[in-house]
């Protein structure tokens, strides 16, 4: 445990404005700060402990995922797709590089190269740019200075019985006075799994490498240099849900970081990041035979960006201030083979060479009124400029609109916190902007095959304007803990897709062409209930409850809100032995979307139960954990399945942890 | 310094190395268009003491739509030389000896500031070893006249995006339509310009001498409509159609224009149906617009197609 406070100190993993005011080198300077900081939530589940990134996000209350097959599913901030949040590792912006969402970021990384996961509800996520649903920041693992113990690493193995994914996962730190190195290396590989049917979901398989390597040095006493670069390789990926598969997806993500501390005076930090990544993605129908055209879809993604920030402390105000500036370019290429294929290949681009600048000021404060009692209040100020190179894809469906546009992106949140004794309460209150992605604004028959639709983006759409507002109020005593959250979103300019009675498919599954509008307001409101009681020190119980309805200006439900939902889990540690028991569940998806293509879900129930044992080595602690998901083989798909495809039957999960 | 070094050279390494190349798309469409814009001479006459220089695109006559500058100049002093009812007329002598011309300008214009005669011809076969185009030339100068005769040789038109198409209409008329432009088609909004021509029956029997203008006149047909439902043929693109397509209304230079949108490259079908100036329909036909996957898509009966 004091090894993570320290590592909460340096390179460390930014730390908030409103919940540990500072950063310093020093175990000397740490004492002289209050670190109040939120316990940093480690990457594994209740359950498990060696989790995919997926999985350790789908612990998060506010977290849901659409699901394509086993491997990157997107996730869903407060019930809202992924376009309306910031997506980011280390608060540097990366863009998938798939027109039909196979790579959302979080796909890029893997849970031994991240240390923590920072969400942020709404606005209070605009740290990082323009948004509406919130923030999620992939934090990566970097270890401080002149730890004592030089050398750190661990190395996990596992493997489930279902789908026979074996992953071998490894990292390992060296730590001195001047000099850090961090590096990481993973592989996962996965057959197809099987529903609780015990039928194979084909083209449900996987294969992963993922590496990185973070190198700092020590200019001086209160400054240093470091350099970070992830690679990233999946190969061989089936996506069940989807008409096609992905052959290759490579990512290199670097960055040079400077950062400096102050002793003295209002700066405490200031932190500068200079940042490139490149992603290449190519998909592959050749597995699948039912297609009637071969088809070649390569996307390309490349961000250039800099992160400066610095963070401020006088008395009992502190304050967070960060630039953000990145040039994005999305490629995406579609060629059709005819049936003859000495004949001619059709090609277009479906993102025609897209470049999207942004350049933002966010600023967040935090004012302790009163022991009890704390204002937090952050503006954001954002100029999003967009470019399409070969704008006469777009002039297509929107003759005449211009090649470029430039947006404004204000945003503005306040909040209000209170403790008295046991019970603590919050209020909070947002507004914000953000621009269409490139699919929204600029993508060409870009083909969903969750309705059937080839989708066409508009360069015109306005900007999506959110008013937030929520609230908190929680209880905690002893041995229980009562926690509820509501966040309400106003959402004016909703953009969605909404069928064309112009034009015709171009991808030969579809039944028609949808065009990017806005509605002119959407509603969206989330509740979360979280509990915890303690039966005794061995014995904790754990429940949550989510709930959301979200509808458009007719009232008529949104597509992918998640039904009434709740996990509960039992944990006995007891001497060298811990066991765990969950339910994860959701009732009937009553308020189902049809015109969006969605069909009512049923409801269920899956059980899990895992079991973990510590023993001794020669001087090494060796966990080994056995456990099993959906332990009763019930066959079920949930309301983000895309296609309804069902999810994994029973698996039988074993994995060993070893510290070193 | 290491460090540096050691990111400037992952970043280089990125960079160079994508596994799967771009396309270049300015070269996409160049794989099997050709576009020709530059004029150069395709044949040359010298007659008594003239020199008459044909000049056509790329120097070759093409089947279809060509368009003709015709330059005179005394031989000896490479001047320029005026001269007065300049007619141009191209003959075909088919294998069984007969002879038809084409659609044509017969009297060429004399454009003043560009210092030619100009004007087109539609050639509707290309040149055989048993099949022969002639043309046959006339200007006065000086108040004399002169006619002359000279074989050419007319060549396959290899980019598809210059087609054309002769048929009987229910009038019982013959008409020619061939595309002019674009030559090199975008995925974009293009203009589409055709040229719609007849051919005027004689109404008096033949002068005798050959060659007689009035026994092979044509004219560019006026007032017509040309409707557009541009489609992909691909059995695989289900019928795939574009939006925004407008049909061919005649412009003041004879030519008529529409606008047609190609949404990707590969083979497009310009469905055609023509109507005359009170709007009846001389040939073409409805198609389907349902998206029919994996079925062929069905073409008008009166079509051109395209590829780029
Ligand atoms: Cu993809």
């Amino acid at each position: 445990m004091k090894i993570l406070s320290i590592v909460l100190v340096f390179l460390g993993l930014n730390v908030n404005a409103q919940n540990a005011p500072l950063q310093s080198d020093s175990t000397r300077l740490l004492k002289e700060v209050k670190v109040i900081g939120t316990a940093k939530r480690k990457i594994e589940t209740e359950l498990k402990m060696a989790v995919s990134v997926d999985e350790f996000l789908a612990s998060s209350e506010n977290i849901s995922f659409i699901k394509r097959g086993a491997y990157a599913w997107e996730p869903l901030l407060n019930n809202m797709s992924s376009e309306r949040s910031t997506l980011t590792i280390d608060g540097m912006h990366l863009f998938g590089a798939c027109t039909d969402k196979m790579d959302p970021i979080t796909s890029y990384v893997e849970s031994n190269n991240l240390s923590t996961i920072d969400i942020k509800s709404g606005q209070e996520g605009s740290m990082h740019g323009a948004t509406v649903a919130g923030s999620i920041d992939l934090k990566r693992k970097s270890t401080p200075f002149g730890m004592e113990k030089k050398v750190n690493g661990t190395y996990q193995s596992g493997f489930e019985f279902n789908n026979n994914q074996l992953f071998n996962l490894g990292n390992a730190s060296y730590s001195s006075q001047k000099f850090v190195a961090d590096g990481s290396v993973s592989f996962r590989k996965a057959g197809n799994y099987y529903d609780g049917n015990n039928n194979k979901v084909n083209h449900s398989q996987y294969q992963k490498f993922n590496s990185s390597v973070g190198l700092a040095l020590k200019a001086s006493p209160l400054s240093c240099l470091r350099v970070d670069a992830i690679y990233d390789q999946a190969n061989d990926v089936g996506f069940p849900a989807l008409p096609m598969d992905l052959w290759l997806s490579r990512a290199i993500i670097t960055s040079v970081a400077y950062k400096k501390l102050f002793e003295e005076g209002l700066v405490k930090v200031w932190d500068t990041k200079l940042y490139f990544n490149a992603i290449e993605h190519y998909m592959d129908d050749t597995t699948r035979p039912e297609n009637l055209v071969h088809m070649d879809m390569p996307g390309w993604s490349t961000t250039y960006g800099l992160i400066s920030k610095v963070n401020l402390k006088k008395g009992n105000y502190s304050s967070e201030i960060q630039l953000n500036a990145y040039d994005n370019l999305s490629i995406a290429e579609m060629r059709m083979y005819p049936q003859d294929r000495n004949k001619r290949t059709m090609f277009a681009y479906s993102w025609p060479w897209v470049s999207t600048r942004f350049a933002g000021l966010s600023m967040n404060n935090s004012l302790e009124v009163s022991e009890r009692s704390q204002v937090n209040f952050g503006v954001t100020l954002g100029l999003n400029y967009n470019h399409s190179k070969y704008v006469e894809f777009n002039w297509i469906f929107h003759p005449g609109a211009s090649q470029s546009k430039t947006r404004i992106l204000p945003g503005l949140h306040a909040s209000y916190q209170l403790h008295i004794n046991e019970f603590d309460f919050s209020v909070g209150t947002g507004y914000g902007h953000r621009a269409p992605s490139v699919s929204e604004g600029y993508g060409y028959y870009i083909y969903n095959s969750f309705d059937r639709y080839d989708y066409i983006g508009n360069p015109n759409l306005k900007n999506e304007v959110s008013y937030e507002a929520n609230a908190s109020a929680g209880f905690t005593k002893e041995k229980m803990g009562i926690q509820a959250k509501v966040n309400y979103f106003y959402i004016e300019n909703y953009i969605i897709g909404r069928i064309l009675s112009l034009g015709s498919p171009m991808n030969y599954q579809s039944v028609g062409v949808k065009g990017y509008t806005f509605l002119d307001h959407a509603k969206i409101f989330n509740l979360s209930l979280n509990t915890h009681y303690n039966f005794s020190d061995d014995l904790r119980w754990k429940g949550t409850l989510t709930y959301a309805h979200a509808v458009d200006e007719q009232d008529q439900t949104l597509p992918f809100i998640r039904p009434l939902s709740y996990q509960t889990s039992l944990r006995y540690v007891k001497n060298k032995i811990s066991l765990q028991t969950a339910l994860n569940g959701d009732f009937t998806q009553n308020n189902y979307s049809p015109q969006y293509g969605e069909d009512e879900t049923p409801a269920y129930v899956t059980w899990n139960i895992s079991a973990d044992y510590t023993f001794s080595f020669k001087k090494l602690k060796p966990v080994i954990q056995v456990g099993a998901e959906n332990l009763l083989n019930k066959q079920y798909s949930t309301y983000a399945d895309w296609g309804n495809i069902p999810r994994m039957g029973r698996n039988i999960f074993t994995s060993l942890k070893v510290n070193f | 310094m290491k460090k540096i070094l050691f990111f400037l050279t992952a970043l280089c390494f990125v960079v160079a190395s994508c596994t799967k190349k771009k396309t270049d798309y300015e070269a996409e469409i160049n794989t099997v268009v050709t576009e020709h814009y530059e004029f150069k001479e395709a044949v040359a006459i010298t007659n008594s003491g003239y020199a008459i220089s044909i000049e056509a695109l790329n120097g070759t006559f093409y089947k279809g739509y060509n368009e003709i500058r015709l330059k005179i100049t005394d031989k000896q002093t490479h001047i320029e030389v005026k001269a007065s009812n300049v007619t141009f007329l191209p003959i075909i002598t088919t294998a069984n000896g007969q002879t038809i011309s084409c659609p044509h300008s017969y009297s060429l214009d004399y454009q003043a500031d560009s210092q030619y005669y100009s004007g087109y011809a539609v050639f509707t076969k290309e040149s055989k070893t048993n099949e022969n185009w002639d043309l046959y030339l006339s200007f006065t100068i000086n108040g004399q006249s002169y006619s002359l005769k000279q074989n050419i040789s007319v060549k396959e038109q290899t980019n598809k995006n210059l087609s054309m198409t002769a048929f009987t209409g229910k009038d019982e008329e013959q008409y020619f339509i061939a595309i002019v432009a674009p030559q090199k088609p975008k995925i974009a909004e293009n203009q589409l310009i055709a040229g719609i021509y007849k051919n005027n029956k004689p109404s008096n029997p033949s002068s005798g001498v050959f060659p007689d203008p009035s026994q092979f006149s044509y004219s560019e047909v006026s007032d017509y409509v040309l409707q557009l439902d541009p489609r992909m043929p691909e059995p695989s693109m289900g019928n795939h159609s574009s939006l925004n397509n407008r049909d061919l209304i005649q412009r003041n230079d004879g030519l008529y224009a529409g606008v047609v949108n190609y949404t990707m490259t590969g083979n497009w079908t310009l469905n055609f149906i023509l109507l005359n100036k009170n709007g009846r329909i001389l040939k073409g036909t409805e198609v389907s617009k349902d998206f029919t996957p994996g079925v062929e898509g069905a073409k008008s009966d009166l079509f051109i197609d395209i590829l780029f």
